[in-house]
């Protein structure tokens, strides 16, 4: 298995996935860190807001990291599938091996994006209301929303690898990655948002303590998310095993 | 050197919903022999060497490597080398990059990547992306991955596909080097021209088995040509070329 995820670990480094996606992830963060920041100044002038909750907002607005974070996890996969050495992979490592090692790598990854996005996030809090004249106030639910972005990175991530296995096509798995995730989960927690807080993206909201939903408990939220990464696991698993690789 | 056989095929058919692309496929590959699997294009050839690698389930029979199924074979990944067309390098990597990648998975050291990529002629390219590559330098560098682990058997799907003249010339020497070491080669080619030069043997798959023995016998001893009898045993092309 060392050898597996020595092989995976520099093919996780190879070509520019990692850092278009991390630079996206980033610049998209920043971008939406200073709208928080910005309407949160115009709160605070007006006497509606405090500082705290304007600083957990722009700390928040790093949860889009993993968005990019689950894109990286099913490209990993699904490029693979593209070039075709997705058969080399399999006769070198073996199905059962190759699907641990990818998980670990895709996990490690997310949480190399976890670590950026809480740095980026720290520097944001103070830079962006900087650049505004104020100072941040980090409380214990900044620190909370800080760890709950590292551990929605570490679980998107899987989340994606698992989606790259089952459709197995790049364009289809990123299509499919972000629809979940910016159309399909938000939409159906408009319509019941009682039943969509059980789903994965929204899940995750839990994880990084979003405000102004119906969510799930921090504990209960990780039951769930862990439910839909062993059934999407297992699912992945199954069709790896049975499916031709042709 | 035992005489069991490297490669069995045993009644193996494969189906894709209603297409029979291999049927009943039954013949054995001997140790030390290099051995060219032909057939037209959509004959079935590389079904079949996709369904003796484990990459695809037989529909029905199996087929074995030293007496296994390959996902069975300890330690198959350094037993046998394989280079198929429809496997591409790793992307965004270069040659150099791509073979360490697989190097590593097989647990080998960096100095046989340098060794394969000199035995291949990549060396002066091997920091070049390989999105960059000639077919014929995609087709060296599939065929260093493939020696990469010093197997014991090669499998070679259309392995002279976009080499140049210096380069068939190269893959035929390599292999009767290979073969005079002991080490077994199945290539499948539908360039009969090259192949009458390099096997000893031959199967000719159309779909189902025509023939599968000693090229001296199927040529009468060179007195007949490969070409001649291969259509023969295939039948007839249609109009234009091949019945893809």
């Amino acid at each position: 298995m060392t050898d597996a995820l020595r092989g995976e670990w520099l093919k996780a480094w190879s070509g520019k996935a990692w850092i278009v996606l991390l630079v996206c992830g980033t610049y998209m963060s920043l971008m939406t860190s200073f709208g928080y920041g910005s309407e949160g100044d115009k709160a605070l002038d007006q006497g509606s807001g405090d500082l705290a909750a304007v600083t957990d907002d722009v700390v928040r607005a790093w949860m889009m990291t993993f968005l990019f974070a689950s894109l990286y996890g099913a490209i990993v996969v699904t490029r693979e599938y593209g070039s075709g050495s997705i058969s080399r992979s399999v006769l070198v490592m073996g199905r059962a091996r190759l699907f641990g090692a990818k998980l670990a790598v895709g996990a490690l990854m997310g949480a190399l994006s976890g670590v950026v996005a809480v740095v980026f996030s720290v520097l944001s809090a103070w830079g962006v209301l900087t650049v505004y004249g104020r100072d941040f106030a980090w409380t214990k639910e900044t620190t909370l929303i800080a760890v709950g972005l590292f551990a929605c990175n570490v679980l998107a991530a899987p989340w994606g690898v698992f989606i790259g296995w089952i459709i197995r096509h790049q364009i289809a798995s990123v299509v499919t990655v972000m629809a979940l995730t910016l159309l399909v989960d938000p939409g159906l927690q408009r319509l019941a948002p009682k039943a969509a807080s059980y789903l994965f993206t929204i899940a995750l909201s839990s994880v990084y303590r979003d405000v102004g939903h119906t969510l799930l408990s921090p504990q209960t939220a990780l039951l769930v998310i862990a439910g839909w990464l062993a059934a999407a696991g297992c699912a992945a698993y199954r069709l790896l095993r049975v499916r031709d690789l042709t | 050197m035992s005489e069991a056989p490297v490669i069995e095929f045993h009644c193996v058919t494969k189906k894709f919903g209603g297409v029979t692309a291999v049927e009943d496929l039954t013949f054995a590959v001997r140790p030390g022999r290099i051995v060219g699997l032909l057939g037209r294009n959509g004959a079935g050839k590389s079904t079949a060497l996709r369904v003796l690698l484990g990459l695809v389930q037989p529909t029905a029979g199996h087929a074995n490597l030293f007496g296994h199924a390959y996902q069975d074979l300890p330690d198959a990944p350094r037993r046998i080398g394989v280079s198929m067309d429809t496997i591409g390098p790793t992307p965004g990597t270069t040659g150099r990059r791509d073979l360490r990648i697989w190097a590593r998975s097989l647990g080998l050291p960096d100095s046989r990547v340098e060794a394969v990529l000199d035995q291949v002629g990549l060396t002066d390219s091997a920091d070049r992306k390989v999105k960059g590559y000639s077919t014929g330098m995609r087709q060296r560098l599939a065929l260093a991955t493939a020696l990469l682990p010093d197997p014991e058997l090669l499998v070679l799907d259309e392995p002279v596909n976009g080499l140049d003249p210096d380069g068939i010339r190269w893959l035929r020497e390599l292999l009767r080097t290979l073969a005079a070491e002991g080490r077994t080669v199945l290539l499948s080619s539908h360039l009969l021209a090259e192949v009458e030069q390099t096997v000893d043997d031959v199967v000719i798959l159309q779909r189902t088995l025509r023939y599968s023995g000693p090229l001296a016998r199927l040529t009468t001893d060179g007195a007949d040509r490969l070409e001649d009898r291969f259509f023969e045993l295939a039948g007839a092309s249609a109009p234009g070329g091949s019945r893809d």
